[in-house]
């Protein structure tokens, strides 16, 4: 009952801000959209512990690592909610050089964005799990256009085709597995994930192995594993810092949830020829990523390929069936990229540019945003006490030897390209600041994520004292 | 096997070869509409029943994609004023080409897979689907106009759908249901898009929308 509580929540406050016009109303209905979702997240986690039945079993179903995606959605849904109330007059009062979105198409549109990345992570049904992940696409195609400028429609085009593409391969991947059943001596019964798991070893081999091969492609399109990740930075810098948090904080994981879920159906000897695919691709996004960080000059294309990396070290995770440390690394990478997505956004408000030169000196211009800035480009890399530190940890002793210098090559490239970066902005002489008006607000909305920094911290330094 | 899936096949693999040497936009709109309808009579030919619901389900399928999408493709066409894609990157008869060859291919992986004897229509269904996606993805590639991509794209989309109906793979009403929807989103947003792109831009060429490649000196604003 709570999982279609949670999925329609979002949609009914989506038509009702859509309907509603007052300011007021709209920044209301949003906030406690938000927080009636997280209530309903924190029911549903008591509940799961109940080991209660399934609504609609095989279409509709809580499990562990879909709870997880869902938890993180919402808990960032809300933070995203709180920080729109703050950004959007702010936005509207300074950064005026192009026409934007109405207000009530943004959070209404952001709603339905919630609702369909819940219907994605209790989708029991290979099916139904497409559905949802296109529809994914569909709800945050338009986000990213909010400013009608060139670029933004050109980053919002690039996304929809090249998702649309990948995702239809991702659909006649679903359809080959459901051939692979065919052709197996069971036969073919529907495509829910149960009777998948069921039948897995007698499965096709031959058709499993194009199966994986095209929902890899697919869903790691949408999750942004490298050779795939084309869109990804365009859609990241053109999207307005809310949106980016979601995309790079959420959206992520519900791809990779995506592919977690056919890496569920696996028979027991194609383990090894899909956990090489797996890390492969990790591995190339690794280096894609490093090769793009160290020469990159727009602050926030450089989060976008921070996110590459983090996919692919995810990917090298499941590769190496470390399933408890890759959610834990879910969780972590979601709650760095939300800081530094929304100091990326108060970043631009007040200096009105994404390009890191002409930017420095902000510890003298605004203290509290260079402190969280820099940390939070440290917390992603992984340097201690970050909670990513701790899973990488246990990555390179779980991948040892030759696995483990090709990690950690790349993984020191992108730590360089970043925090050069990062010093550059903060560090030096205070720079010229062309919107001094929007300093305030800037920092005033950086007070959202100091406190949400504390989260992370206190994460990252019980994870240690647990290794 | 049965003669009218044969024949519905066949007109399948000659809507490819009339989509890739095709200049004007209304005649691709047409012949995407054609291939909606005959997709939602693919099933009704290969039954050997026809119950209530293939009825609804092929009547669904051709209203949505031979009657709606076709229409909005054609607004969003007179809205942005293109009629004839008159430049593409892979000229027409290169583009015939090519498409010939992806047949071709298609056909030679069809005959790889091992199908079981008693597969029937299968046999033909797998390399005709594997052309029209195939040609889907090279109109998105090959053509420059945003419409053509969006027509490229519904191909595409025809394609995989061929493949799951001749594998009859049954994912159940709403997932169906589902997914129509889901294209049907996606090609309203993409008709917004375009006519956003072209009073942006004054032209709805993709291949000019460029301002966001990696550039080593100061990237895009």
């Amino acid at each position: 009952m709570i999982e279609l509580y949670l999925i329609f929540l979002p949609a009914v406050f989506a038509a009702l801000i859509a309907l509603s016009r007052k300011p007021v109303v709209i920044k209301i209905l949003l906030a406690v959209a938000a927080l009636l979702h997280l209530a309903g997240v924190i029911m549903l986690f008591n509940r799961l512990q109940e080991d209660a039945a399934a609504l609609l079993p095989g279409w509709l179903e809580a499990d562990f690592p879909g709870m997880i995606v869902v938890c993180i959605a919402s808990a960032l849904f809300c933070a995203v909610a709180i920080y729109t109330l703050f950004w959007l007059p702010a936005s509207r009062k300074f950064e005026i050089q192009y026409p934007t979105m109405s207000s009530h198409a943004l959070c209404s549109v952001m709603c339905l964005f919630l609702s369909t990345m819940s219907l994605t992570a209790f989708a029991a049904n290979f099916g139904l799990l497409w559905v949802a992940v296109e529809a994914t696409t569909l709800a945050s195609a338009p986000l990213i256009a909010f400013r009608r400028s060139r670029a933004a429609l050109e980053a919002m085009w690039k996304y929809l085709v090249i998702c649309s593409v990948g995702i239809g391969l991702a659909l006649l991947g679903t359809f080959m597995l459901g051939a692979a059943a065919r052709f197996s001596s069971q036969g073919f019964t529907d495509l829910s994930f149960r009777s998948f798991i069921s039948i897995k070893e007698y499965l096709d081999p031959q058709y499993f192995k194009a199966a994986f091969l095209f929902c890899l492609a697919g869903y790691g399109l949408k999750m942004g594993l490298a050779p795939f990740h084309v869109w990804l930075p365009d859609a990241y810098s053109e999207s307005p810092a809310p949106v980016s948090v979601l995309l790079s904080g959420a959206l992520v994981n519900c791809s990779f949830l995506a592919i977690v879920r056919v890496t569920a159906a696996v028979p027991e000897k194609l383990q090894s020829f899909c956990s090489e695919y797996l890390i492969g691709l990790g591995i190339l996004s690794l280096f894609v990523a490093a090769c793009f960080i160290i020469r990159q000059k727009d602050f926030k294309r450089m989060l976008a390929y921070s996110s590459v990396e983090h996919m692919g070290l995810m990917a090298i995770f499941w590769g190496l069936q470390m399933t408890d440390a890759a959610l834990l690394h879910m969780i972590g990478h979601s709650a760095c990229k939300m800081i530094l997505f929304f100091m990326a956004g108060n970043i631009f408000l007040v200096y009105g540019t994404k390009e890191y030169r002409y930017i420095s000196g902000m510890f003298s211009t605004m203290p509290l945003a260079a402190c969280i800035w820099l940390g939070g480009m440290l917390f992603i890399c992984g340097v201690p006490p970050s909670p990513l530190f701790t899973t990488e940890i246990m990555l390179i002793q779980k991948a040892g030897g030759v696995l483990g210098l090709l990690i950690l090559l790349p993984l020191f490239v992108i730590f360089c390209g970043m925090t050069r970066t990062a010093l550059e902005m903060t560090m030096g002489p205070a720079g010229e600041v062309p919107r001094k008006e929007a300093v305030p607000a800037g920092l005033r909305l950086s007070i959202i994520p100091a406190f949400l920094a504390f989260i992370p911290l206190a994460a990252g330094i019980y994870l240690i004292f647990q290794l | 096997m049965n003669v009218q899936v044969e024949i519905l096949m066949a007109f399948f693999l000659l809507s490819c070869l009339m989509l890739a040497a095709c200049s004007r936009m209304l005649h691709c709109i047409r012949i995407v509409a054609l291939q909606g309808l005959l997709l939602g009579l693919m099933p009704l030919a290969a039954a050997e029943h026809i119950h209530m619901h293939q009825i609804g389900a092929a009547f669904l399928n051709i209203s949505l994609k031979a009657v709606l999408l076709p229409l909005l493709l054609k607004a969003a066409m007179h809205k942005a004023q293109v009629k004839r894609e008159l430049e593409p990157l892979v000229g027409y008869a290169a583009s015939l080409l090519i498409v010939l060859g992806g047949m071709f291919i298609s056909f030679w992986l069809g005959r790889k897979l091992n199908l079981p004897e008693n597969a029937g229509a299968l046999r033909l269904a797998v390399p005709v689907a594997f052309s029209v996606v195939l040609t889907g993805l090279f109109i998105i590639m090959a053509r420059k106009k945003a419409i053509t991509q969006v027509i490229g794209f519904l191909t595409f989309e025809n394609g995989i759908a061929l493949f799951g109906s001749a594998m009859m793979i049954e994912c159940g009403l709403a997932v169906e249901l589902g997914i129509l929807l889901d294209v049907f989103v996606l090609v309203f947003i993409m008709g917004i898009a375009v006519m956003r792109i072209n009073s942006a831009f004054e032209h709805i060429d993709s291949d000019k929308l460029n301002l966001l490649e990696e550039q080593t000196h100061g990237a895009a604003k």
